[in-house]
């Protein structure tokens, strides 16, 4: 990990629009504030763009983070004389000077912080160094006063393609042989976030330098947790809805691989067909209501957990003990049927081109015929003007009908 | 008839290459027609209808009448459908128009020929609208799509729409007889006539059905009982295997199959929706009144499919919906 940590500006990958307000106003031509808060989900490259920017522009960096004391007390000791006299060494060293960064603002909190966020603003208001905040939720009430007193630089999630492309680059200088679906599922896993990213990817390739999607597979269950099968238990026993209800707000779950975990196991617990229907049909809304929230309307989710309720309370009677199905069903069938896929994908493609029709037209208008007239009179003129190879000749014989 | 001797699917071997080579059709191509005669005010075309009336092969006509045998170097054919979004579209357009900004002789523009168009989300038609103003000095785009109302209106606007009407059997019939004579395969009429009724207007299933057909017979006549064979053996067995299952309360097997279908064959949950829909009218052993039914819960989850974020969960609690109906009906097939 520390070995792919950024080390210039240009290695941080995303968030280019933030990146550039911040370099702007460090170089002071957006200095209308005095400090700056730096803010967003964990992992993206807060952090390393500080250090980053500051080693290039020849900053000094006097740092504080979460683990530090924040006392009002412990704030002054040491960022009050970092921030009141210029460097000694600036002259000496051509260090442009000091430079604060207060890391992880929003861990500012309880009793031993009394006074922190006051402490923060007075230094602010005195300082003659720039002083960088960073914070990964920054809609805390306690940090609210400094909201005013700071330029905002928003941070998003790393684009998954991004993180797909950095964790190519390090398989090839590690020479680790990953499948494209393995990282894709470590940077799906990672949900945005550079650094846990690439953490998993060590640490599953640790051991051997081919990772497939299988080996990938332990990360979910990893992740999960007990967790996950403990929501489970709880969820298919309930007695009631507000048994559920009470259950899933308290929970610590992904909520896409817990709806996925519900649909899979659903049979399991109704075996009745009429239940099974209606507990499918809540499962299906809850489902609707996760397409709204999309990635903003969070406050959706009460009704998601709603339907998802109604869903474990269709038959409390019925309710008998059962072993889950793990891990989801869904991954495991696209594994083992990745390379039909990629054949037939490959075989479409090519009658696409020749006979002007879409994929997906000549997967479903051409294949079956195709299909059936090698399976009768393998006409080599056919295959030769299809370009097929022998392979994809053999898989068109041989494969199921649709 | 005009045959391509190069081309071994039948579909290709028999596409006409210029507009007089087309049979049918006949206002759509006059008014082609008129164009090619002045090339340079041709404006933005869209074509609109059914699959397999001749859209795709009206564009390629136009590509070949423009350009003539070197058609390829001055024609950009896209496909909405397997195009990765706009961005990749916008790429594609903008290197092409760079590459070609010359023309070929006095026509000064490139043809960009863009498939299943109504396949494109609306913001992606939006940036479409962008692309086909910025680039208009250097290209005329042919759009081609199965509903025209699935298209914004601005774009609409831009472009001479032509509408595909189903082609009528009796011509389908002689186009098939066509070929086949001068495959030398016999025909039987009413083999003819199954593989005309089996297409739904849609010519290019028509000959590949034939030809298939031909296949299996080997010199001999095609009659009706080989079509028959023929459509049976490429109707969607997975599916109807799925749909049976599920209707006879095997969920877990039901659920299975639709993961094989998606697994293997990589199709998307719409596309298991619609065949699924198709199959359902086809079966003989449900009445009217069971087929209606199950086609409301078919088209709610339809909807839903396109609102909610999983399309697996979607389509197990569509499953789920047929166990209700109970066992309606025989297992197996």
């Amino acid at each position: 990990m520390e070995k792919y940590r950024p080390k210039k500006i240009e290695d941080i990958i995303g968030n280019e629009e933030a990146k550039a307000t911040f370099i702007e106003w460090l170089k002071g031509k957006r200095k209308t504030k005095k400090a700056v808060l730096l803010y967003g989900p964990p992992g993206v490259g807060k952090t390393a763009l500080v250090n980053a920017a500051a080693k290039e522009s020849g900053f000094t960096i006097i740092e504080m983070n979460a683990s530090d004391t924040r006392s009002e007390k412990a704030v002054n000791a040491i960022a009050k004389p970092a921030t009141s006299y210029l460097a000694l060494d600036t002259f000496t060293t051509g260090s442009k000077g000091n430079l604060l960064f207060l890391d992880e603002v929003d861990g500012i909190a309880g009793n031993e912080d009394r006074g922190g966020v006051s402490a923060i603003i007075e230094i602010v208001e005195k300082s003659k160094v720039p002083v960088i905040m960073a914070a990964n939720d920054p809609d805390i009430d306690k940090l609210r006063p400094l909201k005013k007193i700071c330029l905002l630089v928003r941070f998003h999630q790393i684009r998954l393609p991004l993180i797909i492309a950095l964790l190519q680059k390090i398989c090839l200088l590690e020479h680790v042989k990953a499948d494209f679906e393995a990282l894709e599922h470590i940077a799906q896993n990672s949900k945005g976030d550079v650094r846990s990213a690439i953490n998993d990817l060590q640490s599953l390739s640790e051991e051997n330098h081919v990772l497939t999607l299988l080996d990938t597979m332990a990360l979910s269950s990893r992740n999960k947790d007990i967790n996950m099968d403990e929501t489970l238990r709880g969820y298919f026993s309930a007695k009631s809805i507000e048994e559920v209800s009470s259950l899933l707000f308290r929970a610590s779950v992904d909520y896409d691989e817990f709806i996925m975990s519900v649909s899979d196991n659903l049979p399991r617990r109704y075996t009745n067909p009429d239940e099974l229907a209606l507990a499918y049909d809540y499962v299906s809304k809850a489902d609707l209501f996760r397409g709204r929230i999309g990635t903003e309307h969070w406050h959706l989710l009460k009704y998601f957990f709603n339907e998802l309720s109604e869903a474990a309370a269709v038959a409390p009677e019925s309710y008998k003990p059962f072993e889950f199905i793990s891990p989801p069903i869904r991954i495991i069938t696209l594994f083992w049927t990745k390379g039909k896929r990629t054949m037939l994908n490959s075989i479409c493609g090519k009658i696409g081109a020749l006979c002007h029709v879409s994929h997906s037209k000549a997967k479903h208008e051409f294949v079956p015929f195709i299909k059936m007239m090698l399976q009768n009179q393998k006409s080599s003129s056919l295959i030769s003007w299809l370009e097929l190879t022998p392979e994809e000749v053999d898989f068109l014989v041989k494969m199921n009908r649709y | 008839m005009a045959v391509n001797e190069e081309a071994l699917m039948w579909v290709e071997k028999y596409r006409p290459k210029n507009l007089n080579e087309v049979v049918d059709l006949h206002d759509i191509v006059e008014s082609l027609k008129a164009f090619m005669r002045k090339p340079k005010t041709m404006p933005h075309l869209m074509f609109a209808g059914i699959p397999g009336t001749g859209k795709t092969t009206l564009a390629l006509c136009i590509a070949h009448e423009l350009f003539g045998p070197n058609w390829k170097n001055f024609t950009l054919e896209l496909n909405a459908s397997d195009e990765r979004g706009i961005d990749t579209v916008r790429e594609r357009v903008k290197d092409f128009s760079r590459y070609s900004r010359t023309g070929f002789g006095d026509i000064p523009f490139a043809l960009i020929i863009l498939d299943e168009c109504d396949q494109m989300t609306g913001p992606a038609q939006t940036a479409l609208r962008r692309i086909m103003e910025t680039s208009s000095r250097t290209s005329r785009f042919i759009l081609i799509c199965n509903q025209s109302s699935k298209i914004i209106e601005p774009i609409q606007s831009r472009c001479a729409i032509f509408r595909f009407s189903r082609l009528d059997k009796l011509a389908m019939k002689e186009q098939l007889q066509c070929i086949a004579k001068n495959e030398k395969v016999k025909l039987a009429p009413e083999a003819a006539e199954r593989i005309v009724d089996f297409s739904e207007g849609d010519l290019r299933h028509a000959i590949n059905a034939l030809q298939t057909a031909a296949a299996y017979k080997e010199g001999g006549e095609v009659d009706e009982k080989t079509v028959s064979l023929v459509i049976g053996e490429a109707s969607p067995m997975q599916v109807q295997k799925m749909i049976r299952k599920a209707l006879f309360g095997d969920f877990m097997e039901a659920r299975k199959t639709m993961y094989e279908i998606m697994g293997s064959f990589g199709f998307s949950g719409n596309e298991i929706i619609r065949q699924v829909q198709r199959e359902i009218f086809k079966m003989s052993d449900l009445t009217p009144e069971q087929k209606a039914d199950l086609s409301n819960v078919i088209g709610e989850y339809d909807y839903r499919l396109t609102q909610g974020a999983n399309s697996d969960i979607q389509l197990s609690a569509l499953l789920a919906q047929f166990g209700k109906f109970g066992k309606v009906i025989g297992e197996t097939y």
